[in-house]
């Protein structure tokens, strides 16, 4: 089908969400308030390790206005973490020691904010100060202080993966280089801050409102970590004010629920934003020692990678974003001799965890960084050392993955166009430059949640002809509401105005793994297109009885349902929704869906097809350098990403700029900064996420690619479009001043002492 | 909070047309004023620091960071928050319908302040240049859209309002 055979996909329309967001009337968390609601805060530790001697909470208790103060005493003692992850090594308060600044030593709920505050004053703790650890040099030490007993060395977690034969494949190499890449801990910095309100009810039940990226799966952890049956736990997701990864399990909503079922009264907690910066789970740092071989024709030989990630003082997804994470970069090109070892080691710092892109921006910037240098060894131009080893359809990837629509060769070659690679590349002495890299990512991954892959979804019509699409799906920001209201629009012939998307509640909406892995659109967008076009089957069998035609001559479309060839019999479809409501006792026409793409859990090397299809794109950047400052100034950026389909061109390219500037944020500024453990910018004065003056213009290219297995063709685009923009950048810095930088942010400083370093 | 209500101050202010008499502790902000005692939620708090933008609304027609401002500011002034832009009919101000239209909206979180400081600086200046647009709205942050399409929405409403807004 072209573009032109669809009434709304593909075309430019605004979001459903809109026009509630513009007027400021959207509920986030933090605007609901419940009879009776306490606010709650929590007491956090002030040393990076430290053993806990005793804690009173006496004086704290007896402050006016004061309903409720936990520790660890009011909470089950059985260890919980990430799904993912097999590590258990939390608890919902600290018990015995606290492991980094910021660490939850007890909390309060009281009336209002300022007396929670007060109380936290009056709770006295006594810490005896224990040796820390900040680095993962420091903390792999044999002789370092035990951050978790169980863990040797602070060892988090250890995997070695191999596929081909990388010895042979250096060998064969004309080439090898060595190097060592480091990215730093970057914030994510979505603007709402995380909180939630919990509440009891008389049976024993817990309902957690908040804007959590994945409810169904949160109620496993949760239901876990507080010892209550799963049936006894609901979770109602609110509006959410950006997550990027960052809004999966919160422990802040089991702090709530501690509190709310001690004080019997709903209870309502709210970051502040030095607590955002402090506690949340932000991008996993990594040091990454990278050597690739190459053959003087281009051909890359093998690839061999030993990456140190920091996981912080808990394993929350750090040990999934570095095991799952950083091995999909070995897909981009046609690897075949592998050498991947892992290690993620715990420091006394926050907890490291998911991040749009979940570990491959951090690979592929040494990967994409090693290829321009690759392509200098051997003289080879870099775009074309990308283009003669790029994945291609059909291809079976070293890992497994299996390549359906695969459009990064367009990718590179349209962005090369777009930012005029060949005359632009060669520039002498202008300060100028431009750079290329690429990135591929999974649409779902079926080996991050072991129980199921898929999305269900329902869609009812109801008599008025509303139409209503129930999932577990969750929108974070990105559009979500919006392209499953185009996916059910498209296929029932009605306006997006006449669909609205309901927010997962947990007792209602079937069970969704949450939005994660860009897998919201190819996934959850599948089960709502067959949920659609199951209500569209169940609304045409009452239309053909009504017009007395056969149901395969009927079509739906502009909100009415005609008999093909005969335009002048049709029934408008809330007509045909009511008669069909009023004549089956009521029921209101419910289509249910479920797409589960092929996809497969690897196996124990983590060999497997685990995603149903796989999304692809190239960015270019063009910057100028000044060699006096050592300032980076980006020109401009082109993105072209294989989206498969473009369900709605507007909102797909707000998630390529979007992701792009976060790009540039990880490329040139953002970067948390510590002192013994201490973080010394928590917040947005001194941790400088890019502004409206930071960023050049940014033309996004969509490559559509029709996936054989998407809803109307379309897969996703939100994580990979943030990948590839700081190797873009760093290697264009390399074609305009000669400097490689190899850790990120790079900072003014850091250009200046590689410009010296070249002088020298 | 009990036992401070002889410290309470009096206050008049005007909130999107509508007139207000009120008693405030000097230290609340107008943050919490609008949001906790006169129920505008639109107005968002994101960092209680004057550093994200999220919380800016109009005083006397200027873009203010809330958070930091001290409701007693407010006395004899006109306040205008997101929810005061449309008019009473409900037809959105040709800002917030560009924003629509540019999809220059993600998360929403960041929208209203957003809309707000445009709106002030299209009073102020009604054909702004892109560089004036991205200088105006540097203060409201944005971890979404990029700011790409903001700029557009702001840059297309001024073309096509001139000034009207």
């Amino acid at each position: 089908m072209t573009i032109d055979d669809f009434s709304i996909v593909g075309k430019r329309y605004p979001r459903i969400d809109a026009q509630d967001k513009v007027r400021g009337r959207t509920p986030y968390l933090d605007d609901l308030k419940f009879p009776g609601m306490l606010y709650g805060k929590v007491l956090r530790s002030p040393y990076p390790h430290a053993r806990i001697l005793r804690i009173d909470t006496s004086r704290a208790e007896k402050l006016l206005g004061v309903r409720a103060v936990a520790t660890v005493e009011d909470t089950p003692k059985n260890k919980f973490g990430s799904y993912r992850s097999g590590v258990r090594d939390e608890l919902i308060f600290a018990l015995d020691k606290v492991r980094y600044v910021g660490d939850e030593v007890a909390a309060v709920a009281a009336i209002d904010q300022e007396i929670a505050r007060e109380a936290l004053g009056l709770i006295q703790v006594d810490y005896e100060e224990l040796p820390a650890v900040f680095s993962m040099d420091e903390a792999m030490r044999s002789d370092a202080p035990r951050i978790h007993e169980e863990a040797d060395r602070n060892i988090a977690s250890h995997t070695i993966t191999v596929r081909g034969n990388p010895e042979q494949g250096f060998e064969e190499a004309d080439l090898v280089l060595e190097d060592r890449f480091e990215t730093p801990l970057q914030i994510h910095g979505y603007l709402e801050p995380v909180g939630c309100i919990a509440a009891w009810d008389s049976a024993g039940k817990l309902t957690i409102w908040a804007p959590s990226q994945n409810p169904s799966w949160s109620r496993i952890i949760f239901s876990e970590a507080l010892n209550v049956p799963m049936g006894r736990l609901r979770v109602v997701q609110t509006f959410i004010g950006g997550a990027f990864g960052g809004k999966l399990e919160q422990k802040l909503y089991l702090v709530a629920a501690i509190l709310a079922k001690k004080a019997r009264k709903p209870v309502k907690m709210v970051n502040a934003r030095n607590e955002e910066f402090q506690t949340s789970m932000p991008r996993v740092p990594m040091t990454i020692h990278l050597k690739m071989g190459i053959k003087k024709d281009g051909a890359l030989t093998a690839k061999e990678h030993r990456i140190f990630a920091d996981n912080g003082a808990y394993t929350k997804y750090a040990s999934a974003v570095v095991n799952l994470g950083t091995y999909r970069v070995d897909g981009l090109y046609r690897l075949k001799n592998i050498r991947n070892e892992n290690y993620l080691i715990y420091t006394n710092k926050l907890p490291t965890s998911a991040f749009r892109g979940f570990g491959n921006p951090q690979i592929t910037f040494a990967m994409e960084s090693m290829l321009d240098q690759l392509a200098e060894g051997i003289g080879m131009d870099p775009l074309e050392i990308r283009l003669r080893n790029a994945a291609q359809p059909g291809d079976i990837t070293a890992h497994g993955f299996k390549y359906t629509s695969c459009g990064l060769k367009d990718c590179l070659k349209q962005v090369a166009e777009a930012i005029e690679w060949k005359s632009k590349r060669n520039r002498r002495g202008s300060r100028r430059g431009v750079g290329v890299s690429a990135t591929s990512h999974v649409c779902g991954n079926r080996s991050f949640f072991p129980l199921f892959d898929g999305a269900t979804a329902y869609v009812r019509i109801d008599e008025g002809g509303k139409v209503k699409v129930i999932t577990g799906e969750v929108e974070v920001g990105q559009g979500l509401l919006t392209a499953y209201a185009t996916i059910v629009a498209e296929e029932l012939g009605v306006s997006t105005s006449e669909v609205t998307v309901e927010a997962p509640d947990t007792d209602i909406a079937p069970f969704g793994l949450g939005t994660w892995g860009d897998r919201g659109t190819f996934i959850g967008g599948g089960a709502v297109k067959l949920a659609a076009t199951d209500a569209r089957k169940q609304l045409l069998d009452r239309a053909a009885e009504m017009l007395e035609a056969d149901v395969s001559d009927l079509e739906c479309r502009e909100g009415s349902i005609f008999v093909k060839g005969s335009p002048e019999k049709n029934l408008p479809f809330a007509e045909v929704a009511s008669t069909a409501v009023y004549t089956k006792g009521g029921a209101t026409i419910l289509g249910k869906g479920t797409f589960i793409p092929n996809s497969e859990i690897a196996d124990q090397t983590r060999y497997g097809n685990i995603s149903g299809t796989y999304a692809f794109g190239a960015q270019a950047a063009e910057v100028e350098v000044d060699e006096e400052t050592g300032e980076v100034r980006l020109v401009s950026v082109v993105a072209a990403h294989d989206v498969g389909r473009a369900l709605n061109r507007t909102t797909t390219e707000a998630q390529i700029e979007g992701a792009t500037v976060q790009g540039i944020g990880y490329a040139l500024f953002e970067e948390v900064e510590f002192e013994d453990g201490v973080m010394l910018n928590p917040g947005f004065l001194n941790y400088r996420v890019p502004t409206a003056l930071d960023i050049p213009p940014i033309t996004s290219l969509l490559v559509e690619t029709i996936d054989p297995a998407g809803p109307f063709g379309a897969k996703g685009v939100a994580e990979p479009a943030m990948t590839p923009t700081a190797p873009a950048i760093a290697n264009a810095i390399y074609n305009a001043v000669g400097i490689r930088v190899k850790s990120l942010p790079i900072t003014p400083e850091k250009v200046l002492e590689g410009l010296q370093k070249k002088k020298a | 909070m009990p036992g401070t209500d002889d410290m309470k101050i009096k206050i008049r202010l005007n909130v999107n047309g509508f007139p207000y008499e009120t008693e405030v502790e000097p230290r609340r902000t107008l943050l919490e004023l609008l949001r906790e005692d006169f129920e505008l939620t639109g107005t968002k708090e994101g960092c209680g620091l004057g550093e994200c933008g999220t919380c800016t609304v109009l005083l006397d027609g200027r873009p203010i960071k809330s958070c930091i401002t001290l409701a007693v500011q407010a006395n004899g002034r006109e306040v205008t928050t997101i929810e005061g832009l449309e008019k009473p009919d409900g037809t959105l101000h040709p800002i917030q319908q560009a924003f629509i239209d540019h999809g220059a909206i993600q998360c929403g979180f960041c929208t209203p302040g957003m809309v707000l400081t445009a709106k002030a600086l299209l009073d102020e200046n009604p054909r702004p240049t892109e560089i004036e647009v991205r200088r105006a709205i540097a203060g409201n942050l944005c971890r979404c859209t990029g700011y790409q399409k903001i700029v557009e929405a702001i840059l297309a409403t001024a073309e096509k309002e001139g000034g009207a807004g």
